[in-house]
């Protein structure tokens, strides 16, 4: 990225903190925070799934982390800031423990080993009711009393910008190399000395402690979470679908899959009633097959071409 | 120059989205908005398609009746695919973009509860016409009105029921691990310690699941004279063939309406057939209740569907009912005036039985307690409002007729 | 809890595993052969479920005698699937592969709701009401045992074939070397095409064999896409004998999970003994261990 384009993405973001003062609208705030949300967890998938390769369809284990942790933390009488420290501590543990298991399989094995945490995890949310309320379900509290909507999507603009400030230091450092080098051969980055489960470990580490920042803003939006919303496996598969849409492995890719589907998903419901699912699922099948690196290995494809 | 076309696009598309959404919202109309939100797709989606029905054949009754405040009804739904967080959104959409002073919904609770927050934030009141869960009026919110009686009463009427009815001492309870689910277990363990009632059993379960043999044999194994089922129609199918072929045979098998007391579960092609027999259960309308305007209700809705309804289609027709007389009283689409008018709503006739709010926002609705005999429903309980003589005991499954 | 309750609820776990089976016989089979990961398993199922109702309501007849129909429709599906969709992908990344299935899962389901409606469907004929005693403490009931029977006639006949047929062979040599069974004139994707279809129908007539004692709405197939997978992990990925037997187990731990534990904990169980072995013993239970 040269100078210019930094410049570039720093604009965008200081024009998406300005959004606010011309829409006023709570809805279109809200579906804009979904965007920036997603866009920021797509960005932290993006660290293990894109940059590491490594399909990770469990990341609702990190998001519910958050929102649960903020709920459950908070009530245990922990002021606001220790229970963030203790909910991204909970999500980096999470994060150990499925890469401690998995780190040492290969492809789809490590992408039904994720799917299979989290859904234990959901399924304990809901089993234990003592500890998280069950399906009855636990309040979050608040994190904006006034001007909610606003506030949570600046935050939303914000993490966006940590995470992509982050995923951009680390593809041009060493780590990130190392990742590089995992995903194209995992055999030759091994045989040059990169520790390979290790490298990837951190690389976890980092997109957890990301995903349960965003778990937590979700939760607290809501005032009240129950572990189908926040664990479930549709939050897993609408995290790496917005990456890999978008283009896994690139920067700006995770942006662009969730400005398209979120905004695609309120739209459909719109114009389509009951059928928006089928054509949701049409886009996805529609670019799998036209934009096979996703939509931002697409456009660069285009633009290679034109060169 | 890849990069400025990301970059673009990624402005681009939520522009297009605002642009694209104002286009539905906003303006003069010559409508009167109200919001729905449900599940018309997901696995709740049967459910979703019975408010829809119950919602346009009130929508064709109040129309043809010259619509509210002189203007035609229009009813704007929301799809919330069963998630809670699209419930959310759902409001955020009704009440920002299309400018709604009333939400009627959602279906699950999860979903409702999730709402609460929302429209309590916005200052619109939410009607609930179906979801039961008990921590849904504990808020404390003053903008949440709710049509339907929720699980703990359904819980006392059982134990209402049952106490007078050769008074069992012993109960097991089978819920589904959902918020209804949930909330019907817990309703039901504190009211029957306090009627004196020993909880010797609580069986949670995943929903639809092919095999529930082993939970029944677990609960065959503890001998409960009652049993009190929390389960939505399909589980309550399978549970109670399920129950034949293990052999448990409680002197009562009773539940917190729902599944039990769907149209479709004593029918043999769509429910448990025969296995449904001389199951109690409350309910909160049938086709056959006394209240007037049931029957025409029951035929317009048989016209529709090919279908009789369940009491959640029902529900959903006098929420909307009871949302538009609201609006008439408050003179307009303020949504204070429609709460305040909500709060002071009293309603003797309409087919769901007279409508009247508690300072909860609860309706005070009677419920029903039930029995299927003869693959009909009969009211047993309470007295007054009863139909048939309950049979008790429930016949052991090697002593009855096939 | 007594030895015949134990002993019932093994019995009851064996008849609900075979179903489970085949439809881990089916994902086994398509991941062995074309490596894909298949998130529309379970709508596949789901299909061959309401072609079964539909066959039931316009013809009367019982899933018993209509699933080889179904079977062969639902081949001649996944056949086309593969050629339309899954063929110009070929050698994309996984990614790609999982979030066309995915989209295909998501697109199938809510057409059949377009065209279905979102209602609840049963079927319901005479045998669903006989129940078999054996011996004095144990009861089954018949539709369970049918369906277990014929779960297994299918199973054997696919083992069969993937071991005693020339296509068979064919497919077992690009499980073993995509590159090099080309070049020993195996049509790739001729032989893929039919083996997605073949695990299509294997998971299809899982459906129909479970319909008389279950219902039918369009999302019921996404659970059973979450058991392929783990049925394929303990089984060792591509062997369809491991798929087999890691079904038969994963119903009888439900089973005695319902009944030690609660039913509640079950999928949690499915999900904890699949980590334990994923972390154990990569290759599975039943698996051959590799290097």
């Amino acid at each position: 990225m040269r100078r210019w384009q930094l410049a570039l993405a720093g604009s965008g973001f200081v024009l998406s903190l300005l959004v606010p003062l011309v829409v006023h609208s709570d809805y279109q705030l809200q579906v804009l925070f979904r965007i920036y949300l997603f866009a920021a967890l797509g960005l932290a998938w993006n660290l293990v799934g894109g940059y590491a390769g490594q399909l990770s369809l469990g990341h609702a284990a990190y998001f519910g982390a958050g929102a649960y942790g903020l709920a459950l933390f908070t009530r245990a009488g922990m002021p606001l800031w220790a229970a963030l420290v203790m909910l991204v501590g909970l999500a980096m543990l999470f994060a150990l423990l499925i890469g401690g298991v998995s780190f040492r399989l290969r492809g789809p094995y490590f992408a039904l080993a994720t799917i299979a945490f989290a859904e234990v995890l959901h399924a304990a949310a809901k089993n234990l009711p003592r500890v998280t309320g069950g399906d009855v379900g636990v309040p979050v509290p608040a994190l904006f009393h006034t001007h909610a909507n606003r506030s949570f999507y600046l935050c939303a603009v914000l993490l966006t910008a940590a995470t992509t400030a982050a995923t951009f230091l680390i593809s041009r450092s060493r780590f990130g190399y190392y990742l590089m080098a995992i995903r194209e051969d995992q055999e030759t980055a091994l045989s040059v000395g990169v520790n390979a489960a290790r490298t990837k470990l951190h690389a976890l580490l980092v997109s957890a402690a990301f995903t349960a920042l965003g778990g937590a803003l979700y939760g607290s939006l809501f005032l009240f979470i129950v572990p189908d919303q926040v664990l479930s496996i549709d939050i897993s598969n609408e995290i790496a679908i917005v990456a890999m849409l978008g283009g896994a492995g690139t920067l700006a890719g995770p942006m662009v899959g969730a400005a398209v589907l979120e905004s695609a998903s309120e739209i459909f419901k719109t114009i389509f009633q009951e059928a928006h699912l089928l054509i949701y699922g049409l886009l996805l099948i529609v670019v799998v097959l036209f934009l096979p690196e996703g939509i931002m290995g697409g456009v660069e494809a285009i633009v290679r071409r034109r060169k | 120059m890849k990069r400025v076309a990301a970059r673009l696009l990624m402005l681009a598309l939520p522009a297009a989205v605002i642009l694209a959404s104002c286009k539905g919202g906003g303006g003069q109309s010559n409508t009167f908005k109200i919001g729905v939100v449900s599940s018309f797709t997901g696995p709740q989606a049967a459910f979703g398609q019975a408010h829809k029905n119950g919602y346009t054949l009130a929508l064709a009754d109040l129309n043809a009746k010259g619509g509210v405040l002189g203007k035609p009804i229009e009813l704007v739904y929301y799809d919330d695919q069963g998630r809670p967080d699209q419930a959310v959104q759902g409001v955020a959409k009704l009440v920002d973009q299309d400018h709604v002073p009333v939400i009627l919904g959602a279906y699950t609770s999860e979903n409702t509860r999730a709402m609460i927050p929302a429209v309590t934030q916005r200052e619109v009141p939410l009607l609930i016409p179906t979801s039961v869960a008990d921590n849904l009026m504990q808020t404390g919110s003053p903008w949440v009105f709710r049509v339907c009686q929720g699980s703990g009463n359904y819980a006392h009427a059982i134990l209402d029921f049952l106490k007078h009815n050769g008074d069992p001492k012993t109960i097991a309870i089978i819920y589904e691990n959902t918020n209804f689910g949930q909330s019907n277990d817990t309703a039901m363990r504190e009211a029957a310690q306090q009627a004196g009632l020993t909880v010797v059993d609580e069986e949670a379960y995943q929903a639809s699941s092919p095999d529930y043999k082993a939970l029944l044999a677990r609960v065959k194994a503890k001998n409960p004279d009652a049993i009190y089922f929390g389960s939505y129609l399909l589980d309550a199918s399978t549970l109670m063939r399920q129950s034949a072929e293990v052999g448990l045979d409680p002197r009562y098998y009773t539940a917190a309406g729902t599944g039990f007391s769907a149209a479709e579960f004593p029918t043999k092609d769509k429910g448990a057939g025969a296995y449904a027999e001389y199951t109690i259960s409350v309910s909160q309308w049938l086709p056959t209740a006394k209240w007037k305007g049931s029957k025409e209700f029951d035929e317009a809705f048989l016209k529709l569907t090919g279908t009789h309804p369940a009491y959640h289609a029902m529900e959903a027709y006098v929420t909307l009912a009871i949302a538009v007389a609201a609006i008439e009283k408050a003179g307009g689409a303020n949504p204070v005036a429609i709460r305040d008018a909500l709060r002071a709503l009293w309603l003797p006739e309409t087919p769901f039985g007279p409508i009247r709010f508690d300072e909860h926002g609860q309706n005070d609705h009677a419920t029903l307690v039930t029995q299927i005999q003869d693959g009909q429903y009969k009211v047993v309980w309470p007295p007054d409002a009863a139909e048939a003589k309950p049979i008790v005991p429930t016949p052991p499954w090697n002593k009855r007729q096939k | 809890m007594d030895f015949f309750t134990t002993l019932q609820a093994v019995v009851n776990g064996v008849l609900t595993g075979a179903l489970y089976a085949l439809v881990g016989m089916g994902m086994a089979l398509i991941f062995g052969v074309m490596r894909i990961v298949n998130f529309a398993h379970g709508t596949f199922m789901m299909l061959g479920m309401y072609a079964t109702y539909v066959l039931f309501v316009q013809a009367h007849v019982v899933p018993y005698y209509s699933f080889p129909l179904v079977a062969l429709g639902m081949y001649g599906l996944g056949y086309l699937i593969y050629m339309a969709l899954l063929r110009p992908i070929h050698g994309q990344s996984d990614f790609m592969q999982i979030l066309l299935t995915l989209g295909i899962g998501l697109a199938i389901t809510d057409a059949i709701q377009l065209v279905f409606g979102a209602d609840y469907h049963q079927i319901n004929f005479p045998l669903l009401e006989k129940n078999l005693h054996l011996g004095s403490h144990i009861t089954v009931n018949a539709p369970w045992v049918v369906s277990f029977g014929i779960a297994l006639v299918t199973g054997g006949g696919l083992y069969f074939f993937v071991m005693h047929t020339m296509s068979g062979r064919a497919a077992r040599a690009i499980a073993q070397n995509r590159y090099a069974a080309p070049l020993m004139g195996i049509h790739l994707h001729r032989v893929q095409a039919f083996w997605f279809g073949l695990g299509v129908s294997a998971a299809a007539v899982a459906g129909s064999l479970l319909l008389p004692v279950f219902y039918l709405y369009p999302g019921v197939g996404d659970q059973f896409t979450l058991k392929a997978f783990v049925i394929v992990v303990l089984g060792g990925m591509e062997s369809i004998v491991g798929a087999a037997m890691a079904g038969v187990l994963l119903g009888v731990v439900e089973s005695l999970t319902s009944l030690y534990w609660g039913n509640e904990w079950a999928l949690a169980v499915d999900f904890a003994i699949f980590l334990l072995v994923l972390s154990l013993r990569p290759s599975g239970i039943f698996g051959r261990q590799k290097a």
